[in-house]
């Protein structure tokens, strides 16, 4: 069998003294797009940060594995040269650090970790020109500093953009959905399909199914309070819409 | 006869008596006597108190025989180097600048030591004279060489109606314990556009003071940037006043301060007539065991109607054991002005970091980035491509070192 792209065996995660992931268990073979849909509070987003890096959560039990690599032995920088992408729910504005800055800065520290050259300036340019040009984004935009005075639309197109320039083999795309109008979820969703491959995975974190009309996953899990609770087909999603989540939380309970 | 109280003299107010006697300025010396250094009392000197933290005053400053090769050059501009105190031979000028030397005492009098000390040991003064467009950055090398000691050194400017320069100053020395008395005087004339900046770089056993008195002209424009990233014990003072209508300047400033280091930007702006706009905007960045200080005062003159000035102090904490202390005070006398100060002060955002961290970029990269980002504001404003090259670098080897 070949080694699945991620690997989340009983992961537990929680916040100072409270617990949030208490036992998930998630494999994610290559090529496939499995998609987490939970109400608000369930600890999907828990979940994208934790398996990014972010310091807030204390892991207490369990593993998880990228490409057969213990992920959680890594530094967020690590992570991100393995191939882990979060593309966040509210992207951050940073002031004075120019969007190109940032993303040269990025590849190349990337590029870097993994042993390959660094990009020159032409090359760069090329490169994030081929990642934009599906993507509506403007010369414009990348003049500005990092994400700043960037409506809800452009935050999430430009964090699609950094995944098409960093190509990771794990995206993991959290609510990426929310804030978004009809016409924004559809230059979205397509920017992330052009991605889907036989070699990247990915993990679509939602609340609502409307974002898996456009990103269709192979497998759908249901989260509630802190574990996956049930699996299934695109299906599964539709009958959530219908049903909301209470159901499940009696599966959970 | 009022009975002056005897107070206990210090070893460097002892030797500064004796220097400043020895100058014939014996008014300034019977004041430390009778008074010493200004300590915290003194409300100007509160977060600086100079006699706990100026040990010792080494001797005066000899005049060097010959300066060695600059420390720091700036592609392409015209540079001048006054080695303790002296104007080295001058090579010739650009067309508009017109260079010459004067004996000291540039600065007008004022109530403050430092004031007192440079007028009274500088040996002599460089005159500079800008008329017309100079695109040559004019930089002025400034050096204490040789043992310690205790130089003081002036330069007066007068920049020309509708003259335009850029004037870099920037203070090296040899690695020992000088004390640096230095002094800038700088008038800007009719609608004349100057950007001055000065960067302290002497070694870190030096203390380096410097004051820098501005007379702002009718409708000029000015742009000051000074920056500490030298001495151990540092103190900018920028004095300006606007004199004529119309006119606008962006005072900027920049305290690098890590382990061990005292640096102390102290700024006293007079509005002193109508229309006339400033902006304020001062940066510190403290690691180590340090303290970082602004003081900021704008003084609104009584018809300087429809002044608009806004001052701005921003701190970042690069440790818990670093302090940031910022007094910003407004005093304003007219009635229809618009004026407004803050202070913030914080770390580096955990958040911010986090999300570069989690494109690749490694902590200390990361770190790094964030930085620049939080300087960008005070050090983007100069556009000349290799004095930004300078100051870039200055700041970058700051952060370099502190790894």
């Amino acid at each position: 069998m070949t080694t699945p792209i991620l690997e989340i065996r009983n992961l537990h995660a929680r916040i100072e003294d409270r617990e949030i992931l208490k036992g998930v268990n998630l494999v994610i073979p290559a090529g496939e797009v499995h998609a987490v849909m939970g109400r608000n509070g369930s600890g999907k987003s828990t979940l994208s940060y934790v398996l990014a890096g972010k310091e807030d959560y204390e892991i207490t039990e369990g593993e998880v594995l990228i490409d057969g690599e213990d992920l959680l032995a890594m530094e967020p920088a690590e992570r991100a040269a393995a191939g882990v992408f979060l593309a966040f729910q509210y992207p951050i504005e940073i002031p004075g650090v120019a969007t190109m800055t940032f993303l040269k800065a990025a590849l190349n520290a990337q590029r870097k970790a993994r042993g390959e050259g660094e990009l020159s300036t032409p090359d760069f340019m090329r490169a994030v020109r081929q990642a934009g040009s599906d993507l509506n984004i403007d010369s414009e935009m990348l003049k500005r500093p990092l994400n700043v005075g960037f409506s809800g639309g452009e935050k999430k197109r430009a964090e699609v953009l950094q995944m098409a320039l960093l190509q990771p083999k794990m995206c993991i795309l959290d609510e990426t959905d929310s804030g978004l109008d009809i016409d924004a979820l559809q230059v979205v969703s397509r920017g992330v399909n052009a991605l889907r491959n036989a070699g990247r995975s990915m993990l679509v974190i939602t609340h609502y199914q409307r974002l898996l009309n456009h990103i269709v996953p192979d497998v759908v899990h249901v989260f509630s309070d802190g574990r996956i609770v049930e699996s299934g087909d695109k299906d599964l999603a539709l009958q959530l819409e219908a049903k909301g989540y209470a159901d499940f939380d009696n599966a959970a309970a | 006869m009022r009975q002056a109280q005897q107070i206990r003299l210090s070893a460097a107010e002892e030797t500064l008596i004796a220097q400043l006697k020895g100058a014939g300025a014996d008014s300034t010396a019977e004041r430390i006597s009778v008074a010493g250094l200004p300590t915290r009392r003194v409300e100007s000197y509160h977060y600086t108190d100079l006699k706990t933290l100026l040990r010792t005053v080494p001797p005066l400053a000899e005049a060097a025989n010959a300066a060695e090769a600059p420390a720091l050059r700036i592609a392409g501009a015209y540079q001048l180097t006054i080695v303790n105190g002296r104007l080295q031979a001058a090579p010739s000028a650009p067309a508009g600048v017109v260079v010459g030397t004067a004996a000291g005492d540039v600065l007008s009098p004022r109530d403050d030591v430092l004031v007192h000390i440079n007028s009274a040991l500088a040996p002599e003064s460089l005159n500079l004279h800008i008329d017309g467009v100079i695109e040559q950055v004019i930089h002025i090398d400034r050096r204490s060489d040789g043992p310690a000691a205790h130089s003081a050194s002036a330069v007066k400017i007068f920049v020309a109606e509708s003259a335009k320069v850029t004037i870099i100053e920037t203070f090296l020395g040899s690695n020992e314990a000088h004390v640096g008395n230095h002094a800038t005087f700088l008038a800007v004339g009719t609608g004349a556009e100057v950007t001055h900046i000065t960067v302290d770089l002497s070694a870190r056993a030096a203390t380096h003071f410097a004051s820098n008195q501005y007379e702002i002209g009718p409708a000029a424009n000015l742009r000051t940037l000074a920056i500490h990233a030298g001495a151990a014990l540092s103190r900018t003072q920028l004095f300006a006043r606007f004199s004529g209508e119309g006119a606008h300047a962006d005072f900027t400033g920049l305290n690098l301060v890590d382990d061990g280091k005292h640096c102390d930007i102290t700024l006293d702006v007079n509005h002193a007539v109508p229309n006339t706009t400033s902006k304020e905007m001062f940066k510190q960045i403290a690691r180590g065991r340090s303290k970082a200080v602004f003081q900021g005062r704008i003084v609104v003159s009584r018809d300087a109607q429809k002044t608009d000035a806004k001052m701005m102090m921003q701190g970042l904490m690069l440790s818990d054991e670093a302090e940031i202390l910022s007094k910003p005070e407004l005093e304003i006398y007219a009635d229809d002005v618009v004026c407004g100060h803050g202070s913030t002060c914080g770390e580096l955002d955990a958040d911010w970091l986090f999300y570069l961290m989690s494109r690749g970029i490694p902590r200390t990269e990361a770190e790094t980035m964030l930085v620049r980002g939080f300087l960008a504001e005070v050090l983007d404003p100069i556009k000349d491509e290799a004095l930004s090259t300078v100051l870039n670098g200055i700041v970058d080897g700051w952060l370099l070192n502190g790894k």
